[in-house]
């Protein structure tokens, strides 16, 4: 008894030791990408945070302390307001009709027919090639004089357009050659979901007697939800964040009508040497995220059953 | 019987000749439908390779009216490709280094995609299978990074950069991405599928978390990190706004900021840009294609799909 008494602590120190050996192995595997996130994703944020109280800029540093005043400057800025208005009508025209379209390529190319992988990687060359190739090659296809849509447009005997320099025009441009780009990745994603979809529910639906359209509305769309979900919450975020489109297609013009926000905190930090009012209107773009990120997580999480 | 009803024969023949023409039918518009998704998808980028290998004036000669002269240089010439690597007196006159942009991009891309093998991989294992005090909060940490735009605090970020002294470095295009919440998370959901029995077999045998890890689980993943390798290597070799904004020195251009800069100038060099566009795009199309049958079994796999 007195052995074991005595042996017992020794025993349980080695346990303890053990087990902080090993928790302390384990969090060394995690640390660098705990330190990269903390460094890279979250301090920059307070630091944002920090510089929009701050008059400031690149090249003359921080000046003034001033508390809320960019953000009361933020209010009363026609551009800031002109400036949002774009960046939600790109994403409310974006977001349906690239979901749209990419469903039809899935449901399309997702046949058992010959072919079918040839036009998926067709579909998907966009993805693979870089937004600033595309936007730049697009530019070029847009072009008023030598470009390849008016082309066809002056073939099929219509009159030539100046997409990139009409303000009525050059928004649904960019949103064309953006779709373009993103529609292949979204169709991959709903093809790996229509995948998933056990071919019992089909044959069930079949036999009770469902239509095409039975089939598409009644089995294939409830169970595509939750890639669906995945596909609308990835895209906004994307989507809000557009910028290289209108740097290389149209600067922001004409008359503000692609100045989409990213852009013009770019012009405001680099080109206006306003830092601290940039960091104050990428606060609110990262307010405005957030909302829309949590409002459709718990959308999505209310209706992941079915 | 006052109307004659048609022998079963004739009804059988009937019904047959229906189903056919159905079929006809059918397989017209879906090769219709072939014919104009390829249009869409294949046409921008078949322009821009031909245009790259033709003199600029040939593309603006021969863009009205469309035809195949549209798109196959008629006097072919490596001459824009020359240009954009300065090996021509022209190129060299104007400046160009695209060998150089090449090179930085391929080198910064495979530092990445290297260093975040690495990490993200041993981050994923602490997640799928090490015990840990606090854990779920340390997941929360990680997930929530995906709420911190990137586009959005690349401004922020740029402050942080330069305040630890590395701006204007290849750190800085290296280091903020050697970690990412994304790929943490796609791995750590292929570890999962593997099963616990094979590293408990290892542990017990007395091997060390990080030799079962090598040979245990990484060999048990390899489509997994081979997808995640494919899709990283990707962002980073298309990342423009970051390199951009990060580096300012020449030497330390990648290739989409040398692509982008090229339709900013005042005079526009179509073959030049559509040389350029083609150099930036290949070496990441070729790649897709070559591994594609991996990446597709890859995204299938990983539950990206929702």
């Amino acid at each position: 008894m007195a052995t074991f008494a005595s042996r017992s602590p020794s025993w349980w120190t080695f346990i303890q030791r053990r087990k902080t050996r090993n928790v302390i192995i384990a969090g060394l595997f995690v640390l660098p990408a705990i330190v990269n996130f903390l460094i890279f994703r979250y301090i920059p944020i307070l630091w944002a945070a920090r510089a929009s109280t701050w008059q400031y800029s690149l090249l003359g540093g921080y000046r003034d302390w001033i508390g809320g005043d960019h953000y009361l400057r933020a209010l009363e800025d026609p551009i800031l307001l002109k400036s949002l208005q774009v960046t939600f009508t790109y994403v409310i025209v974006k977001l349906p009709l690239e979901v749209a379209l990419a469903l039809a390529l899935a449901i399309f190319t997702n046949q058992a027919r010959r072919g079918m992988g040839t036009m998926r990687t067709i579909v998907f060359t966009p993805v693979v090639m870089s937004m600033v190739v595309v936007s730049v090659v697009w530019a070029l296809i847009l072009n008023a004089d030598s470009g390849l849509l008016n082309a066809l447009l002056r073939t099929l005997g219509l009159p030539k357009q100046v997409f990139l320099s009409n303000p009525n025009l050059s928004l649904p441009s960019v949103i064309t050659a953006t779709i373009w780009k993103d529609v292949g990745f979204s169709t991959i994603l709903i093809v790996a979901g229509l995948k998933g979809i056990p071919g019992i529910f089909y044959e069930a639906a079949v036999m009770d007697g469902a239509n095409r359209w039975h089939l598409f509305r009644h089995v294939t769309l409830p169970l595509l939800r939750r890639t669906l979900f995945f596909v609308v919450v990835t895209q906004t975020i994307f989507s809000f964040q557009v910028f290289i489109p209108v740097y290389s297609m149209t600067q922001g013009g004409p008359l503000d009508s692609t100045k989409v926000l990213v852009f013009y905190i770019y012009q405001l930090g680099f080109r206006f040497q306003d830092m601290g009012y940039a960091a104050a209107v990428s606060m609110i773009l990262l307010l405005i995220l957030l909302l829309i990120s949590v409002t459709q997580m718990r959308f999505l999480r209310s209706n992941v059953e079915y | 019987m006052s109307v004659a009803s048609p022998s079963r024969a004739a009804q059988i023949a009937r019904s047959q000749r229906q189903a056919q023409l159905g079929q006809i039918i059918g397989w017209f518009f879906t090769l219709l439908a072939y014919a104009l998704i390829a249009a869409v998808f294949l046409t921008p980028v078949l322009w821009m390779i031909g245009s790259s290998l033709r003199p600029s004036r040939e593309v603006f000669q021969y863009i009205f009216p469309l035809s195949w002269r549209t798109f196959v240089p008629l006097e072919f010439t490596l001459q824009n490709f020359a240009d954009i690597f300065g090996i021509s007196e022209q190129g060299r006159a104007l400046g160009f280094q695209f060998g150089r942009a090449l090179l930085n991009t391929a080198f910064v891309s495979s530092a990445v995609v290297g260093s975040s093998l690495v990490f993200n991989t041993l981050a994923a294992y602490f997640f799928a299978r090490l015990e840990f005090p606090y854990k779920n909060l340390l997941l929360i940490f990680v997930l929530g990074t995906f709420f911190v735009p990137q586009e959005a605090t690349i401004v922020p970020l740029y402050i942080v950069v330069r305040q630890l002294g590395f701006a204007d470095t290849y750190w800085a295009l290296i280091l903020p991405w050697y970690a990412s919440p994304f790929v943490i998370f796609v791995l750590s959901q292929f570890f999962q599928e593997i099963p616990k029995e094979l590293d408990e077999a290892a542990i017990i045998d007395g091997a060390s978390l990080l030799s079962v890890l090598r040979h245990v689980i990484v060999p048990n993943a390899r489509v997994g990190l081979l997808t995640v390798s494919l899709l990283e290597f990707q962002f980073i070799w298309n990342l423009f706004f970051w390199p951009l904004i990060a580096t300012g020195r020449k030497e330390l251009q990648v290739i989409q900021v040398a692509v982008a800069t090229q339709i900013t100038q005042r005079e526009i060099a179509w073959g030049r840009i559509f040389a350029g566009s083609v150099v930036a795009s290949l070496p990441v199309i070729l790649l897709f294609l070559a591994l594609q049958r991996y990446f597709v079994e890859g995204v299938a796999l990983s539950g990206l799909k929702g």
